[in-house]
This record gives structure tokens, sequence and C-alpha cells, in this order.
């Protein structure tokens, strides 16, 4: 670990860290809102048959709880664009842009280990990732209190919601780093994590669309993240096994990659 | 940044001076030491083939070739970034593959063609690079005066640099914590003139204080001034090593010699070549003592004479000229033995 490395590593994303922070907790205080509001309608709905029972689930989630509407609220495609600006866009373009743009060859020209640049970028992003994280959760317990429901929402569990969270996002910042360790561009390392995440989501939500393929749920790593359940207290202790080996491979292989790979002059 | 007015602490004694020991251990007394060292990119494109060279304590080599000769391979491969497909080599007395940190936290290096953070000052790209490095930068403030890269410019953001400006905060991170040795990929690339004189000033004061200077360059003009020991690089091979001076000694120089009334017999001239007389002017090449033909030329009729300094360039090309080694490395019986134990140092 380098302790400059490191320091520099956050501060390249200081501003971005606090933009997307706010945006997702302000999402985060939605969500409760959104559940407390519109509940009972979409029970409604949902027994009316009007629409498809599938389609009242999104993902894992749903409105009829607020268990439910945090999943929903951590599934939906905004709040996973914004954790993926930094577990994929940031990760994936660590190394990588400095390869692209040169830097790298002037960082490896200290007394830095590859293994010790790649540990230190990594470990700053997860932090990052982790603390977009906990501001989505904060603005869920912010947004029941403001809605008089939290007692909905064991607060006791949700410390292992954010460790499901955080294996999960883990898993995509690890192998964004993969990728980022293995490209001298950052077009390509974008595209190969990018594409990653994009599969797991879609496999996620054709399984809860679609119920004769709902075995593709269990194929991607979104579906190993279960707030319902964990808030339920029916946590899974397989998932959290699922999503870890899911992060760690990614870093055994970059660990084993990147210091062997040869670094020709960026052209 | 320590304050500009604070008086220099370059010659302070330094805690990591035990590398010198590691040099001596190495047998080989080498600060850079390669032995039939060897590149291969995809197992058949060859970068480096069997290079084996020493670079002296205390001595500024220049290392020359024509672009994409294999000398930033070379570099690269000693500092870590390339693995050698086959060969061994020493940096301070360490091995590259096995303790390349080691190297780099008492090497500085310049690539070429240097980047840096658009979006930091000089002053934090310095700062950065500094506090990464481990060491004090004992001479930062001594090569931002000298390189002329005042506090203004040093606040601004390197996205606004110049070139030229660029490639000055380049030298001063190399250079910025006084390494054992540095490796600089040509470093005068974007300099202008005045910048370069201060450069090679820097180098030459390096040099006195007993720092080892490796110098990759296709400039020969500038190897000519600053280097001890040159080494030519073609096609990823070590052609020759030479010491700077001698081959200044044995390049020959263009004379031009007029008289008040008839011309000497050129006979009488001693190590003069390839002689023209155009009516009371003569013309030709000297090779050799210049003191002896001097003294032959000298006699009251003598009205003029040049003798230009013929440029090292030259020198090389005359070496060269008749020299099969400069084929193409694919023709390997053309390598000379001789050219080869030279390369040794």
């Amino acid at each position: 670990m380098s302790g400059p490395l490191f320091s520099r590593t956050l501060a390249w994303q200081r501003t971005r860290w606090i933009i997307v922070s706010l945006a997702i907790f302000g999402w985060g205080v939605l969500i409760p809102v959104v559940y407390a509001a519109f509940s009972d309608t979409f029970r409604d709905l949902a027994n009316s048959g009007v629409f498809p029972e599938e389609l009242m689930n999104f993902g894992s989630g749903s409105l009829f709880s607020l268990p439910g509407a945090v999943t929903l609220g951590t599934q939906h495609p905004l709040a996973i664009s914004m954790l993926a600006i930094f577990a994929v866009g940031a990760t994936s373009t660590a190394i990588a842009g400095e390869r692209q743009r040169g830097t790298l060859e002037v960082l490896l020209a200290r007394p830095l280990g590859r293994r010790g640049v790649y540990v230190t970028v990594l470990v700053a992003l997860l932090l990052v990732v982790l603390a977009v994280l906990a501001a989505l959760l904060a603005g869920f317990i912010a947004g029941a209190a403001i809605q008089n429901v939290l007692d909905d929402l064991p607060l006791e569990q949700m410390p292992l919601v954010l460790l499901n969270g955080f294996l999960l996002w883990a898993a995509f910042a690890t192998f964004g780093m993969a990728a980022s360790v293995t490209f001298d561009r950052t077009g390509p390392a974008i595209g190969v994590s990018l594409a990653y995440l994009i599969l797991n989501y879609f496999l996620e939500i054709l399984g809860s669309l679609w119920r004769d393929v709902a075995w593709t749920q269990e194929y991607s790593l979104f579906h190993h993240f279960q707030p319902t359940e964990i808030l339920a207290g029916d946590l899974d202790p397989t998932d959290l096994v699922i999503l870890a080996i899911a992060a760690v491979v990614p870093i055994v292989y970059a660990l084993i990659v990147f210091p062997r790979r040869d670094l020709a002059a960026p052209s | 940044m320590r304050s500009p007015n604070a008086p220099p602490d370059r010659r302070a004694p330094r805690p990591d001076r035990c590398y010198a020991a590691r040099v001596e251990a190495s047998g080989t007394n080498a600060v850079i030491s390669t032995r039939e060292l060897t590149k291969h990119y995809g197992g058949a494109v060859a970068a480096l083939e069997g290079l084996t060279l020493d670079v002296r304590p205390g001595e500024i080599f220049g290392f020359l070739g024509p672009n994409g000769a294999g000398k930033s391979t070379m570099i690269r491969t000693l500092l870590g970034f390339l693995h050698p497909t086959s060969g061994s080599a020493t940096v301070l007395g360490m091995d590259i593959v096995r303790e390349s940190v080691a190297i780099r936290g008492l090497t500085g290096y310049l690539p070429g063609g240097v980047a840096l953070y658009d979006s930091m000052t000089g002053e934090q790209v310095l700062e950065y690079f500094a506090r990464l490095q481990g060491r004090e930068a004992y001479r930062r403030d001594e090569l931002v005066e000298r390189l002329q890269m005042p506090q203004v410019d040093l606040r601004r953001r390197v996205r606004d640099y110049s070139r030229g400006m660029r490639q000055k905060i380049g030298v001063i991170q190399a250079l910025q914590h006084d390494p054992e040795l540095a490796i600089l990929d040509e470093p005068t690339e974007g300099l202008d003139p005045l910048m370069q004189h201060a450069f090679y000033g820097i180098l030459a004061d390096l040099r006195a204080e007993g720092r080892t200077i490796f110098f990759s360059s296709h400039v020969l003009s500038e190897v000519e001034r600053v280097c001890d020991r040159v080494g030519i690089i073609r096609h990823g091979r070590l052609m020759a090593v030479h010491e700077v001076r001698e081959l200044l000694a044995r390049r020959r120089r263009k004379v031009a010699i007029q008289w008040r009334g008839a011309a000497p017999d050129p006979d009488s001239l001693p190590g003069l070549e390839d002689v023209t007389v155009d009516g009371d002017r003569l013309f030709g090449t000297l090779s050799g003592d210049v003191a002896a033909f001097v003294r032959a030329v000298a006699s009251p009729s003598l009205e003029d004479l040049t003798i230009e300094p013929a440029s090292l360039e030259e020198a090389f090309l005359e070496y060269y000229a008749d020299d099969a080694a400069i084929s193409p490395p694919s023709d390997e019986a053309a390598v000379p033995a001789a050219t080869q134990a030279e390369a040794g140092g």
C-alpha cells in the first residue's frame, strides 16, 4: 500500500464522489416516500389482475413492503448507474487510464511494486463504493424516518444489507480492476466491465419478468443481493459466499497477471 | 515545496549509500551491468539481442541509436517494465527482475515523451512524485532555478504547459531526489537551446558529484558534448562502446590553407589526405596528430589556416562506413567479434 497513491486516488474521485453520494442519498430518501404514497395503490393494482404479477415485481423488489421497496431501490437502473460510476467506471479506467495517458510509467518509476499499486488503488476505490452504498442505505433510513415508517425497516439488519450490497459491488469493482490491468486502453477495459455488469443485470431482470427462465437469476450476481430476505431476518450465507468468491477471483487474477505483463512504451 | 531561500542541502549526508557495497559485491564494479540481455516480443520480434554492457560509476553514458533501435526497450527492461527473455542484468548491484522495486528507489527516470497528470499543477506533480519516491526532494529548488521554472508556472496546471515546460517538469521529477543513477530517455526533447545548455550543466554537476547518468539520445552532438562514453545500438544489438574522447581523437578534420605565394608540396604535410589545390588555397582532410601538422604548415608565407572540427556524427559515419556490422540483425555473422568484446565496456 502506498499512502500518497491512496490519497491521490481518493482525491481524484472526490468531486464525483460527493455529487453521486448526494444524488444516491436523495434517491434513497425517495424510495420510502414512494412506498408510503403508492404501496396501497400498487397492491390494489396487483390484486385487480390488470397487470401480470411479474410486472409488479421488478427484479427481487416490490412496492408492497418497505424491505421490498428497499430492494427495488437498490436494483433500480438509476441506483445501479450511480454505483457503476465507481464500481465499473473508476475501476476499469484506474490502471488502463494511467497506461493510456503514459503516466503509469512515471508512477512505476517510483519504488512501488505493481501489486502494491493495484492493491492501493483497489482499496481506495472499494472505499468509495462502500461510501456511496452507505449513502444509499442512509437515504432509505432518512426517508423512512421522514415518512414515519421506520418501524417497517429493521435497522439492526441494515449492516448486513450493507455487507451484502458491498460484496455485490465489490465483485463488479474487482472485475473492473482486473480488466484495467489487462488492457492498455480504457475503451476495452470499460467495455468488458460494462458488459459483465449488463449481462448480470439482464439475467436477473429476465428471470424475474419471465418465469420460464427464472433459473437465469441464479447466474446473476444481483440475485445474491437480497435486502428483502436480510431485512426479514432470512439471510442466506451462501449469497455472501458466492459474492465473496466473485470478488476474490478477479483479485487473484490481477495479482498474477499485472506483475507479469510487459509494459511496452505507450504508443 | 521548500523555500527558495533555503540553503542548498544537496550535499547533505544521505542514508542510502549502501548501494556502493552492492555494486562492488556484484563483481562487475558497474552501476549498470547487462549480460547477453535479450528481449523478444511475442517470441519472434527481437527488440534486444544479446546485449552486454557495463556502465561505470560516475560516468555519463550515452546510449545512441536511431528511433526503434531498442534504446527505450533497454531502459524499460532495466527498470522492470519489461521482462527479459533471456540474459541477466544488474542495476546498482541489484538484479533487475528480483529487486526492481529497490532499484527504482535509488534511480531517477525520465521517460521519452514524458506524460504527467494534466489536472495537477507542476508543483503538485513534483510533490506527489517526491512523496511516492519516499525521499526528500534534495535538488528540487536548485533544478527549478536552473531550468527556469518560476513559481507562477509551477502553480499552473500541467494541461496548460508547453511541451518544453512538461519536459522540464519531467527532468526535475527524475532528478529532484538526487538519485544515484539517472536514466534519461531523450531528455532534451522539447527543450530550447538555452534550456538544453542548462541541462548539460546539471548533468556535468551530477557527474562531478559522483552520480551516474545513462542517457539515451539520437542526437550525436549532445552526446559528444556531455558523455564520457557512448554505446551504439542498432536493431537491438550493441554495435560498439567507445570513449567519446577516443572517437573524437580518431575523427578527421577538414582543413583549408591559404599561402602568400606558392603553396608547399602537400606531401610534406603529415596526415593530410584528399588534397585539392585551387590557386593559392589548399583543401584537404586531416587525420592523426594535429600538432605535427600545424608545425609542418607553419611558415612566414602562411596567410590563413582553418581546421574545421568534424562532428561526432562524421566520426561515427567514418567509423562505420565500411563496417558490415551496420547491416540488419538478421545478418548475425556481420557483427564483428571485436565489437562484441568492446561492448563489455
